[in-house]
């Protein structure tokens, strides 16, 4: 008999945390997503109400052009930060990432607090924009507003996955690429990106697949103004439209999104990894 | 020559507005919350009336002693699941370790926090596990939250020392069990296990979403006082957002500190990612 090595005692908390708090609900969600509200019977409906309905197909589609925004926003933030951070003198740039590290535990409502306080209807720089320059208010609650909000998150989860790749990019690829008479537009094409690539997707992933789930910071700033697909979950599983299976639904719907989009991205990144 | 300095000027600019960008919202709220009054450009007076205010009120109170019961047992919860299932991954070499590894990466990203409220929501309040309203569900729900990253952290501390390869060349000087647990395995695992309690703790403490979702109406945690301050009393939502801003930076310096200068290697668990 084949001996069962004794470290595998040690996962037994593990695996009874994960099956309790990760299967156990999660197979909850999916039998639910397929029972009637009223009857309990086994039924598709809660589904086919996602793609005919009106109010589940207006809150996927925001949510698929918010995060797509937010995503770009993000990618182009954190790539030049991440950029200009890799040629700074270590002190300043651990500074840099040191303050770019803080949003990340940071609570969303903190967040839509400090917004308010500065974007805000009579927030600090709409006081000085209208006052003294006679420009009109921005408006923190719309999509606009939003999208400056969740950048606060966006741009620094960037910077710190970009930084690390500028970082370890071997400046003497460029330079051997350079010698042998590559041009600036060859030498990004073949060389830079195929570099970056990998870690560029991943903060990508990382940022969109958040995005696509994003409800805290759109309620504390907007309540249910804003139609996202997370919100209209949330409004769903616990708020007045009480209807538990079809919040199940469009979270399944969600999660297969997300691993979806996951999917693509790895599967680009794979493309582009220079042949070995 | 002259376009390349316009260039740079352009550069510098707008990195700075980036670090303000972020610098600001972060500062906003603690100036708020030690100040008088902020109704035009700047805050006047200097005051802890704000924060005395969350000390007097026996709600706010309650909130604040809520969130930090949660975050700890939460933490306890985590330490007492991850350490020992990292120690058995870092010596499992192969399949096992690596799809595991695999799945702590990628697990926060497809249950967001929404699902994870609609999953629990469903799961917790009915037999055979009927928890809901009550503090234990929320508690276990950061912990779900939070035990990738407290995974992550303390899995990296067990390959920065190589553990086994320690332990096999104490074992051959003679050490027996309890010496290498006290003198290989706690030193060099602690500072992992510190960093990812502080990240853990502060996820906890400024966890929003799945408590707003699951949290019963007696137990509510500082996010959740501070979701209705916003809209009637300013003034302590500063405070509420004060306290907030002070774990998370604090909470992060101490993982600064830890990897610096006790050599936990590299910061690698603590990327949310």
């Amino acid at each position: 008999m084949k001996k069962i090595p004794h470290e595998y005692v040690f996962l037994i908390p593990l695996v009874v945390f994960m099956g309790l708090f990760v299967l156990y609900p999660l197979s909850c969600v999916i039998a639910q997503s397929f029972t009637d509200n009223r009857t309990g019977s086994l039924t598709f409906q809660n589904y086919v109400n996602i793609f005919t309905q009106g109010r589940f197909l207006l809150p996927l589609k925001n949510t698929i052009w918010f995060a797509g925004a937010c995503t770009i926003v993000g990618a182009l933030g954190g790539t030049f930060v991440g950029l200009l951070v890799s040629r700074m003198s270590a002190s300043l740039r651990n500074l840099v990432l040191s303050l770019y590290s803080i949003p990340m535990t940071l609570s969303s409502l903190v967040v839509a607090f400090g917004f308010i306080v500065l974007l805000g209807r009579n927030g600090v720089f709409n006081v000085l924009l209208n006052r003294y320059l006679g420009l009109p208010k921005f408006n923190l609650y719309s999509w606009h507003g939003l999208l400056v909000t969740y950048s606060f998150y966006n741009i620094p989860l960037m910077t710190l996955t970009m930084a690390a790749v500028f970082l370890n990019l071997d400046r003497s690829l460029v330079e051997a690429a350079r010698n042998l008479g590559a041009n600036g537009w060859q030498v990004w094409m073949y060389i830079i990106i195929p570099v970056l690539a990998p870690g560029f997707l991943t903060g990508v992933s990382i940022v969109l697949t958040g995005m696509l789930a994003a409800f805290g910071t759109a309620l504390a700033l907007t309540g249910m103004a804003m139609r996202l697909f997370a919100l209209q979950i949330y409004s769903l599983a616990s708020e007045s439209e009480f209807d538990l299976p079809q919040a199940s639904a469009l979270a399944i719907v969600l999660v297969i999104t997300i691993v979806f989009t996951l999917f693509v991205l790895n599967w680009i990144e794979r493309r582009l990894k220079p042949a070995e | 020559m002259k376009r390349n300095l316009a260039w740079k000027a352009l550069e510098k600019l707008l990195l700075i507005f980036l670090v303000l960008y972020i610098l600001l919202p972060i500062l906003v709220p603690l100036i708020f919350s030690f100040s008088r009054r902020w109704t035009d450009i700047f805050p006047e007076g200097l005051t802890t009336q704000w924060y005395q205010r969350i000390l007097s009120k026996p709600a706010y109170y309650r909130g604040l002693m809520t969130s930090l019961f949660v975050a700890i047992t939460a933490v306890s919860v985590d330490i007492f699941v991850c350490v020992p299932a990292a120690y058995a991954i870092n010596r499992l070499r192969g399949g096992i370790g690596n799809a595991l590894r695999v799945v702590f990466k990628i697990l926060p990203l497809i249950f967001p926090p929404i699902v994870v409220g609609t999953a629990f929501l469903r799961a917790f309040n009915r037999p055979p596990v009927a928890w809901s309203g009550s503090l234990v569900l929320t508690i276990f729900a950061h912990a779900t939250l939070g035990f990738p990253f407290m995974f992550r952290n303390v899995l990296a501390a067990f390959q920065t020392i190589d553990e086994r390869t320690l332990s096999e060349a104490a074992a051959s000087l003679g050490a027996n069990l309890w010496q290498r647990f006290r003198y290989i395995l706690i030193p060099n695992v602690i500072p992992g296990v510190l960093s990812g309690s502080l990240l853990v703790f502060a996820i906890s403490m400024g966890e929003f979403e799945v408590t707003l979702m699951i949290a019963g109406f007696g137990w509510k945690t500082l996010p959740l006082l501070l979701y209705r301050s916003l809209i009637d009393d300013v003034r302590t939502a500063s405070a509420i957002s004060g306290i907030l801003v002070a774990t998370s930076v604090l909470a992060f310096l101490g993982m600064t500190l830890i990897s610096t200068y006790i050599g936990a290697g590299r910061m690698r668990g603590i990327e949310r990612g």
